[in-house]
């Protein structure tokens, strides 16, 4: 996959949490969680659909990593390089 | 047999914890030993009509727009769109005592407005204390605080206190007459800043959504299976043994029966009697339509108490009719009703020991029932208006009802007053949810099965 396939996959795993995420103003190096009023809970199904999709194992002290769309892209493109 | 995950018990925690497993998981299979899902919140059907058991009101309620409320948090949890809900708000509802009243509706400022008029010199007080809870975390780990005495911090007149406290303890205290404070600010959200729903249509209509919802994820539902007894070794669960003798193995195990109850099944409950727990009397009424006229036209509930102070503790009688809540579920904003019935229902509080030791005579104990009915009407008619000559049918659940259908010990729904918190008590792969975890009313102990599976199983996938 390439980084623009994997912003769209995270985008539209978050659509899927939230049919009304609205990505319009979204800044890519800002925290997610604040900028689409996401929680934990919201966060552990990104999570959960992307071992559902792709068979991703990410462990729990990893997930600091998926705060910003830049560094979710950054930390999954080696895992998601064959996908 | 082997199942991945097996959940105990089909009300609603269990269901939420079970259809978060088959979400992300195959292999989910949740045990009901009664024959219909729902647990204390379920229905029967009685002279071709349904009627529901343990729903008043549902706290929680949110607007869509509230993202981090819990209703709308549990929703998105469960893959369930408000639209497949249907939102009927309350109107008003009402804390009745001797002389004194407050109103509370979905609209917090309403009750603001109330203290500043009936209780003036408090109104700061009370700012204070709501200032204060909005900065308190209710999950953090904590060992009991009593309420009643934060409360005295902030207040000074006791009628206020005991005012504030009778909804929250009447909708989920199993402490008598005070609650412990972690529990009491999640109560206050709920049912105060939050407020108080219907869902469209009946209760059934709710639990055969989830029921969809866990079919369609996968899972499994087994009903009129109950459980046998719990199999570890040391600290590993093992799997559970049916009633009927069959043998489940499984790796993980999530129990939303109660504390005590899943001890029992593990052979580690200490037998002393439950004589502190708290049990109540629900009561139905199915009255003519045409009295709806003398009866509150925007009351949704009315929580009483007849004496000052307040008191919630066990009866030394059958029943105690001090305080009570009355439920007037035909005024919900928004109802379409097509009927010629509409309902009231009464909630006080029982002494389970009394009504067991006349249950042995099946006579007199359907004669207690029907006294009790009859008196709960008289006790409440002051109250809302006469209705006596309009009932066209009614029942009562006693304590014994909700034991025998919901196997929760001495019928106390509001289960144990210890609470597990972090749902672990012990074993490696054994996770108490619902209402023992500390989690209380219908979208308390829904997100209480959806956190704790987040907690001990999927973040560790």
């Amino acid at each position: 996959m390439t980084r623009d396939d994997i912003k769209d996959l995270i985008l539209e795993i978050i659509e899927d949490i939230d049919d009304e995420a609205d990505f319009d103003d979204l800044d890519p190096d800002k925290p997610l969680r604040d900028q689409l009023d996401l929680d934990s809970m919201d966060f552990l199904d990104i999570v959960m659909e992307l071992r559902k999709r792709h068979q991703l194992q990410i462990p729990e002290e990893d997930y600091p990593h998926l705060a910003t769309l830049n560094s979710c892209t950054a930390y999954l493109e080696p895992l998601l390089k064959e996908a | 047999m082997h199942a991945h995950y097996v959940v105990i018990g089909g009300g609603l925690s269990g269901l939420a914890a079970a259809i978060r497993l088959a979400r992300y998981n195959d292999n989910v299979l949740l045990l009901e030993k009664h024959s219909r899902v729902g647990g204390l919140n379920s229905y029967y059907y009685r002279n071709n009509r349904l009627f529901e058991t343990g729903l008043h009101a549902i706290t929680n309620y949110a607007d869509k727009a509230a993202k981090q409320a819990p209703l709308n948090k549990l929703l998105r949890q469960l893959k369930i769109s408000r639209d497949e809900i249907g939102f009927h708000q309350q109107i008003l509802s009402e804390i009745n005592f001797p002389d004194r009243s407050l109103i509370f509706s979905n609209d917090f400022n309403i009750l603001l407005e109330e203290i500043s008029e009936k209780f003036s010199p408090e109104s700061d007080n009370f700012r204070r204390l709501v200032h204060d809870l909005d900065r308190t975390d209710p999950f953090e780990s904590h060992p009991y605080r009593s309420a009643r005495a934060i409360l005295e911090d902030y207040l000074d007149d006791p009628d206020l206190i005991d005012m504030l406290l009778c909804p929250i303890l009447y909708y989920g205290s199993s402490w008598e007459n005070d609650i412990d404070f972690k529990q009491f600010v999640i109560m206050f959200r709920s049912l105060y800043q939050e407020g108080l729903f219907r869902p469209a249509g009946t209760i059934k209509n709710l639990l055969d959504l989830l029921v969809d919802k866990l079919n369609h994820f996968g899972g499994t539902i087994k009903l009129g299976t109950g459980v046998r007894n719990i199999i570890a070794t040391g600290e590993k669960i093992i799997g559970v043994t049916l009633e009927n003798g069959e043998k489940i193995l499984c790796k993980h195990l999530i129990s939303t029966i109660g504390l005590d109850e899943t001890r029992s099944l593990l052979g580690t409950r200490k037998e002393v009697p439950d004589d502190r727990r708290l049990s109540f009397v629900e009561s139905i009424f199915q009255i003519d339509k045409r009295i709806r006229d003398r009866l509150p036209q925007d009351r949704t509930c009315i929580f009483y108490s007849k004496t000052r102070p307040f008191t919630f503790e066990q009866p030394s009688t059958i029943v105690g009719y001090d305080s009570g809540v009355i439920s007037l579920p035909f005024n919900f904003r928004d109802l379409n009703p097509d009927d010629d019935f509409i309902e009231i229902r009464t909630t006080q509080l029982a002494n389970y020991r009394k009504w067991l030791s006349i249950s042995r005579d099946t006579g007199q104990y359907d004669a207690m029932k029907c006294d009790h009915t009859g008196e709960s009407c008289r006790q409440i008619e002051p109250i809302i208006g006469s209705f006596a000559d309009g009932i066209t049918y009614s029942d009562c659940f006693t304590p014994l009802t909700v034991e025998r259908f919901t196997g929760k010990h001495a019928g106390a729904i509001y289960g144990s007053p210890h609470k597990i918190s972090d749902g672990i008590i012990g074993y490696d792969n054994l996770v108490i949810a619902g209402t023992d975890q500390g989690f209380l009313g219908i979208i308390g102990s829904m997100l209480s099965g959806v956190a704790m599976v987040n907690k001990h199983i999927l973040s560790k996938l």
